[in-house]
């Protein structure tokens, strides 16, 4: 492993300020006036602020259907994140290899990544339908006959997304995993063959720790991203069957732009930043000793 | 050290790049002094190349020809049209037109971001209030104040195929129809397995006229209330009526609907429907069948109005307007363009698309006289409420309530009643907030 | 410890020994087939038609199973008809003639394809497409070579400079990436009105030079490179610009060629800020200005919509296949010096 060697400059910061200023005043800034306006009553467009102090706070403590999609939020979260990372991480493992044509596969498992979101929202939608849908067509091949509506059946809806989502997204995380793969020195390998190790014992004993570094940034965004879940559920379920797939992401949406209680959204926004924070703490922790070695995680 | 100094001239390279690139930054096209400038904001759509759009393109130019120094600027929002429009009155960044769907104008109206034009109207002795239908004009006002003239509206009418009709030997639906006449109807043209009686489509703006016809009333305006008129018993009876037709096979499950993939009626696998004059254009370019026959042509489709348990039948119109917005620097010539586009010759130029009714009563008339299914609209007008959301701000909560409601009845067979208790009690709390 | 540049074929999966798995894989072909023919007999129609599909596909295995190469190759090629079923449902449906509602799955194949729908939306009479190509090139460009050069500066001074308060500034990098984003438009949009940079390249660009995401994934990625670069530099007496720019730089093409694609592809499918900051249509990029299809006079015309769609696709996967250079090993940790 590499060692800790970080030399104490004066120009560190100076590196960093350009992003840090952009990050002042396109994030943080508005970040910050979102606070205070999470302590008003405000209408966007009346425009008028009645000061509440905490009392958006309050109530969506006390809101049963934000804690739903809390938990909606969270589900979807704990089964798509670990679903992504390991097909993205398997996908790459797969096309590392010297195989002829590999290039297109990797093209082939990236477009669906940046096709459009719509045109692939109505493809999913397709695919899910009841009797003519994809998946139902393609069970009744092998003599399975299904009605099932996924994307209105309270217990299917979300796992249909997740699935969906999980399918979409390799196309990044199989990229982010090559290339850092790409950095796992050869002569690890070379070195554990010769004393012996088996295949499984050299990707749990090298290629993972190697990996540590990208799976680690894999695993934030990933959850971060999960945890903020929007367009799917509003271009497809738009909150779902009886309430199954409304995410966080969403109601912030429809508080912020489709009631404009701009106060209210924001305080929804801070309490979902700290269970994100919350959830990213834990995972901080669980890699810290992944990433032993590395000066910082 | 090659590979030094080519990174190093690499990075020069790209920042003299960037540089390049960014000093046109405020470049934009500019207008000879003088020119004023009219931003219309609309929903998109006057932009694909195709006939119809050429001709609003023409419209627009030659309103410019007849005033030199004007330019109109089109403002297309194809997505988030409410949320954009509240950001830029917000920010003091808005349009000096934008067209109003109804249905969502009560936000707009209701907070000043559109402007009264009444003052506008009364100084403009040739504006004729009479041209328009007075319950498509009335819908945009509050009292003696008008914030926006209609365009264009569409009443929701039940369609129905004729050709189904005549095969199964049953006479066409009459305007005195009633609930328990509809089921008959509905039944008798429902062939399993090859099409339904009726194609039920869980859309609240599309059922909500049941309620009303069956006694009901949805929702009290103002204040906005749910409970005591969601649940109340006629429209409990409305919602059951509904479940009953899906239930024994007349109407498709919403799930049975999506299988289908295709707006059922267009696709010849239903008898009736509730829609909009907007549907015509979808039945126009119906699905075809084996032998390249489209599977429903105009001359197949009846219009009637929806069958009712009260006296008069009710249904719902949508319409879209012109609205001035109150940041508009130019009002006169903003209420001329307005004037100009919904005069007599140019409505009948822009409606030749065919979408919708024009709000003028002249155009519409001439327009029901060329065509029989123009004409069978016309009776209904006069019983078109305004859409809800003209009154009522937040009016989509009410929607997607009402949508769960219908869900949970049909996909999951909760009982109606309890449905729309929950729902009502929803639609109050979140009004309450 | 510095890579060495024979390539290697292994990578993560180490090597595996041939023959033992590729006899395997023949033996349980082979048996998959004998299987399926005892029970054909026996069975019923649907549970026939399992029972073939799996036979073919033991009989497969059975003639090819060779190595872990073929292993792959089912793999790879199952997953690909996963993913591609998109990118071909899209092309089908946009070869249907205009104004027709999205096919059922049975009709997918036009009778008469349309392939004048290509034609139609680049040419579109009303439609300044090659100005919406213009402002996507110029915006999706400018945001990624500045993005790289800032987030990789950042991502340099973050991962191997100590310096006080540098963890803070990381984390509320991160943190800032936890806040939803419908709240904070509403006083970036404000910042944006004031600064009079609606409806101008600035409201396009400018928020987009930086990323608090880039900055992070090139930090992680700057973490692997071995420490002892700098200390060899160092003692040579290069500045820190020095290492970062002759050193980390060079070294770190993958990751830039990461964040780099991410980048573009991320700014030039933009739909939000180019329809939320551009009022005229001069000043739209193609993925905002070719979605007028989506809502023309109330119902969406599907095919010119799709064909709009691919259109904007197309120019990323000839982007996505140059980039994709940067991840075949053995080119790439080249040696210093």
């Amino acid at each position: 492993m590499s060692s800790t060697a970080t030399r104490r400059s004066r120009f560190g910061p100076l590196f960093v300020a350009p992003a840090f200023i952009h990050l002042l005043v396109f994030a943080l800034v508005p970040i910050a006036y979102a606070g205070y306006l999470s302590l008003f009553k405000l209408h966007l467009i009346r425009g008028q602020m009645h000061f509440v102090g905490l009392t958006n706070y309050g109530y969506t403590f006390g809101d049963a259907s934000f804690w739903n999609a809390m938990w909606n939020s969270a589900r979807y979260a704990l089964m798509s994140v670990p679903l992504g990372m390991a097909l993205g991480l398997g996908v790459a493992l797969l096309v590392n290899q010297k195989l002829k044509g590999v290039t297109i596969f990797r093209t082939i498992f990236y477009i669906p990544s940046i096709a459009s979101g719509i045109a692939l929202s109505m493809l999913w939608i397709y695919v899910f339908l009841p009797k003519t849908g994809m998946i139902n067509t393609a069970l009744g091949w092998v003599g399975i006959t299904n009605e099932t509506d996924f994307l209105a059946n309270v217990h299917w809806a979300m796992l249909a997304l997740v699935v969906m989502t999980a399918l979409n997204g390799v196309g990044p995380k199989m990229i982010l995993f090559l290339a850092g793969l790409l950095n796992v020195p050869p002569e690890l390998y070379e070195a554990a063959q010769i004393d012996g190790a088996s295949r499984p014992r050299q990707f749990w004993r090298i290629t993972l720790p190697m990996l540590a570094p990208t799976t680690f940034f894999v695993m934030v965004t990933s959850t971060i991203a999960a945890m903020q879940v929007f367009t799917p559920v509003y271009l497809m379920t738009k909150g779902g069957p009886e309430d199954t797939t409304d995410v966080v992401g969403y109601h912030i949406y429809q508080e912020s732009w489709v009631r404009f209680n701009t106060g209210l959204a924001a305080a929804q926004s801070f309490i979902l930043l700290a269970v994100i924070a919350a959830i990213a703490v834990v995972q901080f922790r669980l890699q810290k000793n992944q990433l032993k070695g590395y000066s910082t995680a | 050290m090659r590979c030094v100094l080519y990174s190093q001239v690499r990075i020069t390279h790209a920042l003299l790049a960037a540089f390049a690139l960014l000093t046109p930054l405020a470049c934009a096209p500019s207008d000879a002094p003088g020119t004023i400038v009219l931003h219309v904001a609309n929903w998109g759509g006057a932009k694909e190349g195709t006939e119809d759009d050429k001709r609003v393109e023409d419209i627009y130019r030659e309103f410019e020809r007849q005033n030199p120094d004007v330019r109109i600027q089109e403002e297309s929002v194809p997505q988030d049209y409410v949320a954009k429009m509240a950001l830029a009155y917000v920010a003091k960044a808005q349009p000096d037109i934008m067209m109003l769907d109804l249905s969502s104008s009560a936000l707009f109206i209701n907070c000043g971001v559109v402007s009264d034009v009444s003052p506008l109207m009364q100084a403009d002795k040739s504006f004729r209030q009479e041209d328009f239908f007075p319950n498509v004009f009335a819908a945009a006002t509050r009292g003696d104040k008008v914030y926006a003239i209609p365009l264009d509206f569409t009443p929701m009418v039940m369609y129905y195929n004729k050709r189904m009709f005549d095969q199964a030997g049953v006479p066409y639906p009459k305007d005195d129809w009633d609930f328990a006449e509809f089921q008959a109807l509905a039944r008798k043209l429902t062939i399993k397995d090859k099409q339904y009686g009726f194609a039920f489509k869980n859309w609240p703006a599309g059922w909500v006229m049941w309620l009303w016809n069956a006694g009901g009333d949805h929702l009290k305006q103002d204040p906005p209330t749910a409970t005591g008129y969601l649940d109340s018993r006629d429209c409990v009876k409305a919602v059951t009526f509904i479940k009953d037709l899906v239930a024994e096979g007349s109407a498709p499950s919403i799930s049975q609907a999506a299988a289908a993939g295709v707006d059922l009626f267009a696709n010849g696998q239903a008898a009736m429907t509730i829609s909009g004059h907007w549907d015509l254009m979808t039945y126009k370019n119906a699905p075809k069948d084996a032998n390249g026959k489209p599977k429903i042509t105009w001359g197949d489709i009846g219009v009637v109005p929806l069958p009712h348990e009260v006296p008069q039948s009710q249904t719902v119109m949508y319409e879209s307007g012109y609205a001035i917005t109150s940041q508009c620097k130019h009002k006169h010539l903003a209420w001329k363009f307005i004037r100009y586009m919904t005069s007599h010759d140019v409505q009948a130029k822009y409606q030749f698309s065919g979408i919708a009714v024009s709000a003028r009563k002249d155009v519409a008339e001439e327009r029901a006289r060329a065509s029989e299914l123009e004409a069978s609209f016309l009776p209904i007008i006069p019983s078109c409420r305004p859409p809800y959301g003209s009154k009522v701000e937040g009016y989509e909560f009410v929607e997607d309530q009402m949508t769960k409601a219908m869900d949970s009845v049909i996909q999951n067979s909760r009982d109606p009643y309890q449905a729309l208790h929950k729902a009502a009690q929803a639609i109050d709390r979140e009004f309450a907030k | 410890m510095i890579a060495s540049q024979k390539p290697s074929f292994e990578g993560g999966l180490g090597r595996v020994n041939d023959s033992r798995f590729s006899v395997a894989i023949r033996t349980t072909g082979l048996l998959v087939l004998v299987v399926a023919g005892l029970l054909w007999s026996q069975a019923s129609p649907p549970v026939r038609t399992l029972l073939a599909s799996g036979g073919a596909l033991g009989g497969l295995l059975a003639l090819t199973g060779s190595s872990k190469r073929a292993a792959s190759y089912w793999l790879l090629t199952l997953l690909a008809v996963i993913l591609f079923a998109p990118f071909a449902w899209m092309v089908l449906v946009s070869l249907h003639p205009p104004k027709t509602p999205i096919p059922p799955l049975a009709e997918i194949i036009p009778q008469k394809p349309a392939w004048d729908n290509v034609k139609q939306v680049l040419f579109s009479p009303t439609l300044p497409v090659s100005r919406f190509f213009f402002n996507t090139v110029v915006v999706t460009i400018s945001v990624v070579v500045l993005q790289l050069l800032i987030t990789s500066m950042a991502a340099y001074s973050l991962s191997r400079l100590k310096w006080r308060g540098r963890e803070v500034v990381f984390w509320l990098f991160i943190g800032s990436m936890m806040f939803a984003g419908p709240v904070t438009q509403i006083p970036v949009y404000l910042m944006l009105r004031n600064l009079g940079w609606l409806d101008t390249y600035a409201a396009l660009i400018v928020p987009g030079i930086s990323s608090a995401f880039s900055v992070f994934l090139l930090r992680q990625f700057y973490l692997q490179i071995p420490f002892e670069l700098d200390e060899a530099a160092r003692i040579d007496g290069a500045s820190d610009w020095k290492i970062y720019s002759r050193v980390i730089l060079p070294l770190g093409k993958p990751a830039l060629a990461t964040a780099g694609a991410f980048t573009f592809f991320a700014v030039w499918t933009d739909f939000f800020g180019p329809m939320i900051y551009t009022n005229s249509t001069e000043m739209r990029t193609l993925e905002v200005g070719l979605s007028i299809f989506k809502n023309s006079y109330g119902t969406t015309n599907w095919p010119l919509q799709m064909t709009a769609a691919l259109i904007v696709l197309a120019p990323l996967l000839i982007v996505f296949l140059f980039v994709q250079r940067f991840f075949v090993k053995g080119l790439m940790l080249g040696s210093i010096k």
